[in-house]
């Protein structure tokens, strides 16, 4: 195995092996989609329409961005406590991997938060929840958690030096929430938000997989959701490989790492 | 004078022990951050029922104000549930149960600066619903609607308490900061009347002061005096108080608990 997917595939493991051992960790980072999800699905009860399939769909993105930052935040804060970030930025990995690898787990438990809900709007509010193209559907969920992933990198790049991580990750999880249109069309939202909706890849992604939900066929729609989410993750990885680089230089130049 | 003393003291330290954490401008950015992207979320999600012609217009005004008067949960619950945290992380908790103050002033005023910085959150959560959300504010009557933010804070903070209590217990208080900071959304009537909720946890939901705050919040409002919702507040009132009394009881066998069993970082 290339050592790049060993040491992601190391960090990956380990964070699984964390969740195991402490559970309740998982639950701060999916309460709050999972309660905005019910809370989302009770208003949508009596009407008729596409609603069902946006809470649900929306609530599993919320619950893989609200992971996300916790592998990327919080997750960076725990180690400065127990004193084990220098070790992990000491090692000859490079530090966007060990990062990459968190976050890829994270997001997929995020997921988790996914099931519960399907499983919720299901039993609870009867919601159809039919999929038009299940290889299409997993194939733009994986791709939108690989999206939620890199975008998490970049903020871990600040959090790495940051006293404030956890700070961060509690005061980044809602805006997402809104500026992606997780839940409702961005049409809905100002225009002057617009092209911050447009620069994340969760914005596309959960697009995109309605789009999977709701029809069979490939259409030309769900194509440039999944090619623009495509672009704009790699825009990330470049942009966070670039900063992971950064801010390694200056916390080992500056040994600024254990005071920040 | 000594128990006054001993309240003072507790309501400025646990206030300020949060700071060791949380840097002042970042406090502030949080306090305008969070509970914008929270009502703005729920918001847009009425707003997508509204333009389907699948609610009425009233929705926006309904979850604008409910959510706004939630926000005081982050401080009277998320962070008094946290000062338990924090005394556990910082190993500050053998400190607090080894001085001699009396325990009750001790035990309540951890969380009263708390209720006032809730009020603050509140009072930012009505100029956004006003000016971002166009929620109308011209039939309101102050003084009604002022007691009301006070009660609930400071009877939500006592439920904060209850559940910080409870939280001495286990290992780890935060997990209960954020389940019970985010499921008053579901049972308090913040985006939906109670009555929406299956049967059985609507009886749930009178068991937070919240649901009460949130309602007498409303009507106030809509032009409804102290008079006209008193026995809303009053009903709070009492909710509140048997929620710091069961919180200091568990507070007090905690402690007799540890100093039995020697357990005290150990749980």
């Amino acid at each position: 195995m290339p050592q790049t997917l060993r040491v992601i595939y190391s960090a990956f493991r380990m964070a699984m092996l964390h969740w195991i051992a402490d559970p309740q960790w998982v639950i701060p980072n999916v309460i709050a989609p999972f309660v905005f999800t019910f809370v989302a699905l009770t208003l949508f009860k009596e009407a008729s329409g596409p609603f069902g399939l946006y809470a649900v769909l929306g609530g599993g993105m919320m619950g893989m961005w609200g992971n996300t930052l916790y592998s990327s935040g919080f997750a960076i804060e725990f180690e400065k406590w127990q004193g084990t970030l220098e070790e992990v930025v000491a090692t000859p990995s490079n530090l966007l991997h060990v990062i990459a690898g968190r976050s890829v787990s994270n997001a997929l438990f995020g997921l988790t938060n996914m099931v519960a809900i399907l499983l919720i709007a299901s039993l609870v509010f009867k919601v159809p929840l039919g999929v038009a193209n299940p290889i299409l559907f997993a194939l733009s969920i994986v791709l939108t958690l690989l999206s939620v992933s890199a975008l998490g990198l970049i903020f871990a790049s600040a959090f790495v030096l940051s006293r404030y991580a956890q700070v961060f990750t509690n005061g980044l999880e809602f805006p997402i929430y809104v500026i992606s249109g997780s839940m409702f069309p961005i049409a809905l939202l100002p225009f002057w938000i617009h092209p911050a909706s447009y620069l994340l890849g969760p914005t596309w992604g959960i697009e995109a997989i309605r789009i999977a939900a709701a029809q069979e066929s490939v259409s030309v729609t769900f194509c440039l959701n999944v090619g623009v989410m495509l672009l704009i993750t790699l825009a990330y990885v470049i942009i966070a490989a670039f900063l992971f680089k950064k801010v390694e230089t200056k916390s080992r130049r500056d040994g600024t790492l254990v005071q920040a | 004078m000594s128990l006054l003393r001993i309240f003072f003291s507790s309501a400025v330290f646990s206030f300020k022990a949060q700071f060791s954490w949380l840097y002042p401008p970042m406090w502030l950015a949080m306090k305008l951050v969070m509970s914008l992207s929270q009502m703005s979320f729920f918001v847009f999600v009425g707003q997508f029922l509204i333009t389907t012609g699948s609610a009425d217009t009233n929705l926006i005004a309904y979850i604008a104000i409910g959510n706004a008067v939630q926000t005081l949960a982050w401080n009277t619950v998320f962070s008094v549930i946290n000062i338990t945290s924090h005394d556990k992380w910082d190993g500050t908790l053998p400190l607090v149960l080894a001085t001699p103050a009396h325990r009750l002033p001790l035990f309540i005023g951890r969380a009263m600066l708390h209720v006032l910085d809730g009020m603050m959150s509140v009072a930012i959560s009505f100029v956004y619903a006003i000016f971002l959300f166009g929620v109308n504010f011209g039939n309101t009557d102050a003084l009604a609607l002022i007691v009301t933010v006070f009660l609930t804070a400071f009877t939500m903070a006592g439920f904060g308490l209850l559940i910080g209590g409870f939280s001495f217990y286990f290992r780890n208080p935060l997990v209960f900061a954020n389940i019970f900071t985010f499921i008053l959304l579901i049972f308090c009537g913040v985006n939906f009347p109670v009555q929406q909720l299956p049967q059985p946890l609507q009886v749930v939901s009178y068991i937070f002061p919240l649901t009460y705050g949130v309602d007498a919040a409303r009507r106030a409002i809509e032009g409804a005096t102290l008079t006209d919702i008193a026995p809303l507040l009053g009903q709070m009132l009492i909710v509140g108080f048997i929620a710091i009394i069961l919180g200091y009881i568990l507070f007090r066998s905690f402690e007799n608990m540890t100093r039995k069993t020697g357990q005290l970082e150990a749980v």
